[in-house]
């Protein structure tokens, strides 16, 4: 349990500490993929309850659904369809789905 | 699982930059950009009025400077009299005689719920119509709450002022005119007329014969960047 949570410190110290900054214009894109990469992880800790956890699906699901996001807000950009706004709703609605899960499996322990 | 724990802590690791990140990014962008960008505009705007005043300076200066050597030039009085008539018709100096004062203004009524208060305002429209009949009734001279008509001067809406000259105008709006008082006069108040549908709309808009009206000269610079006079017979 240590080592996740180590790795989650471990990044925010990185990011806080190196000096990298963001183009404004890109802003947009990665806001919607870190809610894709909140997303990926409350539906990683709910398999984990669940016993059904998959390292290889977790894996792959974090980095595909955060560059699909991305990619999808930028392509939206171009088209002049907010399609940003469809990934926000979605990976919304998921992330509360599966809050509720994991806290009703806590409340069960 | 201590493998799958290995990738978990991965992926947190690559969350936890991500969301670091962002959080400076989006705290950055709402403390500077709006800050800044004000900074900068009222220095650019301080620096544009600085030139204004010193340009508006340097033309009175320049204009002093033309009229001296117009009076002593000793060439004649013909040129003289030619040059002083050539900046009455450019509008450069002062002028006086028999015209009308037309004064409008927004209409007096209480706005009602649900009405548009465009109705009963005043619009750049309005003024451009009245100065059409104006030199249509034979207006020598016109100028508008002070401010001379030029051959290149506009009569513009900007947002809820209008601009002449590019001065702010407001209203109460008063219209001089210099030309024959009684055909500018019937021109204006023609059955159908511009007068007549201004107060249809309910503002005020009155037309007032004049024995003498003194018509401002135009304070502002003339250039002439693209133009070229062409000379007959070249």
């Amino acid at each position: 349990m240590w080592l996740p949570v180590l790795g989650l410190a471990l990044g925010l110290i990185i990011g806080l500490i190196v000096p990298i900054s963001m183009p404004q214009a890109y802003v947009q894109y990665m806001s919607v993929a870190v809610l894709a990469a909140l997303d990926s992880v409350f539906g990683g800790a709910r398999a984990g309850l669940e016993k059904k956890f998959d390292d290889v699906v977790f894996i792959t699901g974090f980095f595909s659904n955060t560059l699909l996001a991305a990619g999808l807000a930028y392509i939206g950009e171009r088209l002049g369809v907010a399609l940003y706004t469809a990934a926000i709703f979605a990976f919304g609605v998921r992330l509360f789905q599966n809050l509720a899960i994991i806290r009703r499996h806590i409340l069960k322990k | 699982m201590k493998r799958g724990q290995l990738y978990v802590a991965i992926v947190l690791l690559v969350l936890g930059m991500m969301l670091a990140v962002q959080f400076r990014t989006t705290k950055d962008i709402q403390q500077n950009a709006p800050i800044s960008r004000a900074q900068e505009l009222t220095a650019r705007l301080k620096d544009v009025t600085e030139e204004r005043d010193s340009l508006l300076i340097e033309v009175s200066d320049l204009r002093k400077k033309l009229e001296q050597t117009g009076r002593k030039g000793g060439a004649g009085k013909a040129i003289s009299d030619e040059l002083d008539k050539a900046r009455m018709v450019a509008g450069l100096t002062p002028v006086e005689g028999p015209g009308v004062e037309v004064v409008l203004n927004d209409s007096p009524k209480k706005l009602e719920p649900g009405e548009d208060p465009n109705l009963y305002i005043l619009h750049e429209e309005d003024l451009l119509k009245v100065v059409n009949e104006l030199r249509a009734g034979g207006a020598e001279a016109i100028s508008i709450n002070g401010q001379r008509l030029l051959a290149n001067s506009e009569i513009r809406c900007a947002g809820t002022t209008i601009l002449v000259n590019t001065k702010k105008i407001v209203p109460p709006i008063t219209i001089l005119a210099t030309g024959d008082p009684k055909a500018l006069q019937s021109s204006l108040e023609i059955k159908g007329g511009i007068l007549e549908t201004l107060r249809f709309w309910g503002l005020q808009a009155d037309v007032q014969q004049k024995q003498k009206v003194e018509i401002p000269a135009y304070d502002g610079p003339v250039v002439f960047q693209y133009s070229k006079s062409v000379k007959e017979g070249d």
